[in-house]
């Protein structure tokens, strides 16, 4: 089969020629200056706009907007829409790609795109971590010493934006693109173009955020509150670009993994059998869908604003920025369970394989994500207790924050009993998922303190709720994505992980990530507020602390980051097929995957978590695939 | 085997699947983008309810914005007779009669068209910009999106009609020459065996999106123009 | 589904030995956390809001204490406990659930979760909590009607506090009388501030063209810090103050004065509103 594919590749500047990043990049460019170009054009006849042309967001939005959609043609996302404008069905010349090179364009191949999501996603959490060092350096003294006070606030904003946009998509984008299909026995997804276009999307959007730095950076954080939103200079219109192009993404990965979980499931998966981390994307998958909508809403709102003068969010002019708070705030708090759902997924998938037990409580952890996925939906004006927005609605808010601790304590249950009377081995996955819940029980425990109203107006605002959401998210996400890396880098690439250097980044990690927020939580009950560049002479010990142990936490991720390509390049050593024992159905094929993943689709005769079982012969039916044919 | 060498192409593989593939994954995933757009809308028809309470200066709606309803209800009607076309349309398809469907869809595409030129034409005419106030945002805002998921939609409705009209001539089940089915000069083969099945699934994805977006511009045109 | 017989036989003992050790620890440590750590959490005890702050936070680090330990103490005696021994991989009994613990787990976590929800509630009647309650104020303190109206006005990059019974005079400092309700209006005339006065435990945002309405009962005269709680544009860093309360007497005699230095510049001002609608916005850091 494979002899008559042998076929005489063409010299590499040949290959650099056609649709791929390179051509992405450059017509990205030319297509910015042209909308560039085309705003001054429009305005330019306008006297009110004349008068600071250096300020045309016009301009700059038609720049962002033609150089994406020329980065996208370049990319040849522009191939399938111009024929089936022309009526000819779509050719599937993007999965014929072969090598290095599809990593760099358009490729349909889902275990490609996971790849391209790690590496991107993984880039520009380097690039917002790095932001984070250097708000740390500026926090070594009380007042502004490093950076003016506007640099400041960009570097706080970029941080901030970088990682809640890029990273709602950090588990959800590299490992679930590419585990997803092998766990329900599917040979792609839904719409593989559409998941490719997803990543493409968010390099995009972090290439378009990155480039504020051109226009003055912007000053609002990330939740990039009105009125200021509308004073701001052109550097603005990068944030709101780049959220409204992270939301499209989100909201078609989300559509993309729906459809994929409801329609290509292999036979036998039932509902009930589905592994539960496959449960965790489908709730933060509708999380995704309907939420990020609102998103690209109210930036929509917040575009018209700063170009067509409409007043959404002026108050001078019938508007209120209680609209955009609300709004924003109607997507943010779904949106940060999208960034806690995928780690607790994680977490559960992988406590049965180390534990050597079934998941316990399989239906309680499902109702926990489905439970939290819809209360979700009905607590966001807890970001907003001391606003003045219906005050008289506080105490339901307040309950209804507290009572998605009711779900969320499911998973917990589930996880721990999980542990019990199993046999654990200590492996570094293993250690990042128990790291997860010790974090996430005190990013829990400090939520309960700010959806408490009368505790929330000492602590809300201030460096405790930074603390929290960092426990949340950092403490969640981030430790899920890389238990979820160590676990499954032997599948995706083939060479595992070296173990010893994996522990190393684990302690120092964990152990600098604690020193670096628990004191936080201090630092905001003790008065500091967030995103100022000064804080009270008293707190600089505590502050010091801080910063040195935030640089220690870089300093892991350059472990990390070692080990990673010491690993994969330079060690090389050969996983086994399977090397966890798991009984998953993704570590039944080859390492790596083959193409089309499944000879033959599996027919599944239970759910993945069957140890301990005396007789075996329930484990999962699968035809492993690939290379025998 | 390395993943680098995998160098076999797996049509047969992807070819291999259930041909109602297509058809359920259209399905779901026009239900699936109908919830996210009705998301999507439901902050214009907060910010609508919002601002209105709010009043913010006196200038939720300033004495001379007046919407013009006539415009307003033609846009109206023209979207819910598109969308009314393409059911007709997708009625004509199931029973094989093809040139009817296609008569349909494409008056239906017209009817579409027409909604886009009418719209434009009554932001320029209508006597009040988008900078009057609050209602006068949230109209604008809402005209504005709303064009740009039909636009969306007219495209997909588009597609599927140049698809049926350049295979007009293929019999039902028949395979148009090989060359001429994938639209890509350079290839020997093609990856569709027959173009012609891509119609149906999509059309039915489509009608009942179009027909979700058709409710939803008489959502706006009771708000918009009636409240 | 059948377990192994020789775990089966030991998980009793494993349960009632870790429940024992729960409530042994818990029964130490909460006491310890609620009357030692509990009264030392900030703001402190300026006003009566923020002392009912201090008490709320103190009940909730008490029942936050048992939650902690049992997760904490669970991950360690599972580690220690069920640990593999073995270089070859081995199953764990398949526990795939068990309904009464589930149902004791609900009923536990679901009336914690109520009842703080209710003791939040109840702290929150309390006249607002501190907390910014907007144009109309839900919770009203005893005697709201006799409070003392102060307006504090957030701009880039100051707030500006003005006394409506004193003639309206505007001031850049803000002086309240000990021992007496305030109700404190909170307006912007550009973008979203927050207006935090720590040691009263006030926090309200400002928001341009709104009143909101915040009630603090002062106690005793002393000094408290205010900043800006929430990010304001460039120089949101440098937002901070420092207000006082002072005893009657003297903040009479102090708004006497201010209202003399006041009166030259008086008709410059706009009079007296919740709220203030000034040019449209323009561009600003």
């Amino acid at each position: 089969m494979s002899a008559t594919a042998v076929e005489i590749r063409p010299p590499v500047w040949r290959r650099l020629i056609g649709f791929n990043a390179i051509t992405g990049v450059i017509f990205g460019i030319i297509g910015y200056y042209l909308g560039w170009f085309l705003g001054h054009h429009i305005t330019g006849k306008s006297i009110a706009f004349f008068a600071d042309i250096d300020q045309n967001d016009l301009s700059v939005l038609l720049g962002y907007f033609f150089g994406v959609s020329g980065f996208l043609i370049g990319l040849g996302f522009g191939v399938y829409p111009w024929a089936r404008l022309r009526g000819y069905p779509p050719s599937l010349r993007e999965k014929e790609t072969q090598g290095t090179s599809r990593y760099f364009g358009l490729c349909t191949d889902h275990k490609v795109v996971g790849i391209q999501y790690l590496i991107g996603i993984g880039l520009f959490f380097f690039i917002g971590g790095l932001n984070a060092m250097l708000i740390r350096v500026e926090l070594l003294r009380p007042a502004s010493q490093v950076f003016p006070a506007g640099q400041y606030l960009t570097l706080v904003g970029m941080h901030g934006t970088m990682m809640m946009g890029m990273m709602t998509s950090g588990i959800l984008g590299p490992f679930a693109n590419y585990f997803v299909p092998l766990m329900i026995g599917a040979r792609r997804m839904a719409f593989p173009r559409i998941e490719s276009l997803t990543f493409w999307l968010l390099m995009a959007a972090g290439a378009v955020l990155t480039t504020t730095i051109f226009f003055g950076g912007f000053p609002t954080g990330w939740t990039g509150y009105e009125p200021l939103n509308s004073q701001a200079n052109t550097g603005m219109d990068s944030y709101l670009v780049f959220f409204a192009l992270v939301g499209v993404s989100m909201c078609l990965l989300g559509l993309n993994m729906l459809a994929t979980i409801i329609t290509m499931r292999a036979p036998g998966l039932t509902w009930s059998r589905l592994p539960i981390f496959c449960w965790a994307v489908v709730s933060t998958s509708i999380l995704n869908l309907l939420a990020a909508p609102v998103l690209i809403a109210v930036l929509g709102m917040a575009i018209l604003d700063r170009t067509a003068q409409t007043t959404f969010f002026n108050p001078q002019g019938g508007g209120s920025p209680y609209l955009y708070q609300n709004l924003f705030w109607v997507f943010g708090h779904p949106e940060v369970y999208i960034l806690a759902l995928p780690g607790m997924g994680i977490v559960l998938e992988l406590l049965p394989v180390f534990a050597r037990k079934p998941l316990w409580g399989y239906r309680l952890a499902v109702s926990g994500l489905l439970g939290v996925t819809l209360l979700s939906w009905l607590v966001w004006q807890h970001h907003l207790f001391v606003s003045g927005i219906n005050s008289d609605l506080r105490p339901f808010y307040m309950l209804s924050t507290e009572l998605i601790s009711i779900p969320t304590g499911f998973t917990f249950l589930c996880g721990l009993m999980t542990l019990w009377r199993g046999q654990i081995r200590f492996t570094v996955p293993l250690l990042f998922c128990l790291a997860w819940f010790f974090n996430f029980l005190i990013g829990g425990l400090s939520g309960v303190f700010l959806s408490d109203v009368p505790s929330d107006v000492t602590t809300h605002g201030s460096f405790f709720s930074m603390a929290h959401f960092h426990y949340t998210i950092m403490g969640g996400l981030v430790f899920a994505f890389f238990a979820a890396i160590y676990y499954w880098s032997p599948k995706m690439f083939g060479y595992t992980l070296n173990e010893r250097l994996g522990k190393i980044h684990f302690w120092v990690m964990f152990i600098s990530f604690n020193s670096t927020f628990a004191p936080l939580f201090a630092v905001g009950f003790l008065g500091q507020p967030r995103r100022t560049v000064t804080y009270a002479h008293n707190l600089q010990f505590l502050n010091d602390w801080v910063s040195v142990s935030a640089f220690v936490l870089g300093l892991s991720m350059l472990v990390f980051l070692y080990n990673f390509v010491y690993s994969l390049l330079f060690a090389r050593i050969r996983a086994p097929q399977n090397p966890w024992s798991s009984l998953s159905l993704e570590w039944q094929l080859p390492s790596p995957v083959p193409v089309h993943n499944f000879d033959r689709i599996p027919v599944i005769t239970g759910d993945p978590y069957d140890y301990g079982n005396p007789s075996p012969g329930a484990i999962p039916a699968t035809a492993p695939a690939g290379g025998s044919s | 085997m390395s993943e680098f060498a995998a160098n076999e192409t797996d049509y047969e593989v992807v070819e291999g699947e259930p041909p109602e593939l297509l058809g359920r994954n259209l399905n779901s995933a026009g239900h699936l983008l109908a919830s996210a757009t009705a998301f999507f809308f439901l902050a214009f028809i907060f910010a609508y309810f919002y601002l209105r309470s709010l009043n913010n200066a006196g200038l939720w709606h300033p004495k001379h914005v007046t919407p013009p309803t006539t415009f307003g209800t033609l846009v109206m009607a023209l979207t819910v007779l598109s969308a009314i076309l393409v059911r007709l349309g997708l009625a004509d398809q199931r029973a094989g009669r093809r040139s009817e469907w296609r008569l349909k869809a494409a008056v239906g595409l017209a009817a579409g068209v027409g909604v886009v030129v009418l719209q434009v034409v009554e932001w320029a005419t209508m006597g009040f910009g988008p900078a009057d106030g609050g209602y006068a945002s949230v109209f604008f805002g809402w005209t504005a999106f709303n064009l740009l998921f039909i636009v969306g939609t007219l495209f997909w409705l588009q597609n599927l009609l140049a698809t049926a009209i350049r295979y007009r001539n293929v019999p039902v089940g028949g395979k148009p020459t090989p060359g001429h089915a994938s639209g890509d000069p350079g290839r020997p083969g093609h990856d569709v065996a027959d173009p012609l099945s891509l119609v149906r699934p999509g059309l039915e994805a489509l009608s009942f999106y179009w027909t979700f977006l058709a409710g939803l511009g008489v959502l706006a045109w009771v708000v918009l123009y009636l409240a | 589904m059948s377990a192994q017989p020789a775990a089966a036989g030991s998980s009793p003992a494993h349960g009632r030995r870790f429940l024992a050790a729960w409530i042994v620890l818990s029964a130490i440590l909460t006491p310890v956390v609620a009357f030692f750590l509990g009264p030392a959490i900030p703001p402190g005890n300026g006003s009566v809001e923020a002392t009912g702050q201090v008490f709320d936070n103190e009940v909730l680090v008490a029942v936050s204490t048992p939650v902690c330990v049992f997760v904490v103490l669970f991950l360690g005696y599972a580690l220690v406990s069920f640990r593999s021994r073995t270089a070859e991989i081995v199953d764990g009994p398949p526990l795939r659930g068990d309904m009464r613990i589930q149902i004791a787990w609900m009923i536990v976590t679901g009336a914690t979760v109520l009842g703080l929800a209710a003791f939040g509630t109840y702290e929150l009647l309390q006249g607002g909590a501190g907390g910014g309650q907007g144009p109309n104020a839900a919770f009203l303190p005893a005697g709201h009607n006799h409070a003392l109206d102060v307006q504090v006005i957030g701009q880039q990059w100051e707030f500006t506090y003005r006394y409506p019974t004193f003639g309206g005079l505007e001031t850049p400092q803000l002086v309240l009388p000990a021992n007496t309700l305030i109700r404190l209006h909170v307006t912007s005339l550009d973008a979203v501030h927050s207006f935090w006065a720590y040691q009263l435990g006030v926090k309200a945002d400002a928001n341009p063209g709104t009143d909101n309405v915040v009630y603090v009962q002062t106690k005793g005269a002393r000094s408290f810090d205010i900043r800006c709680a929430e990010l304001c544009g460039l120089w949101h860093g440098y937002m901070f103050d420092t207000g006082q309360v002072v005893d009657q007497g003297r903040f009479t005699a102090w708004a006497k004065q201010q209202q003399t230095y006041f009166t030259p510049v008086a008709r410059y001002l706009p009079p007296y509103a919740t709220t203030y609608m000034p040019d449209p916005q323009r561009r600003a850091g």
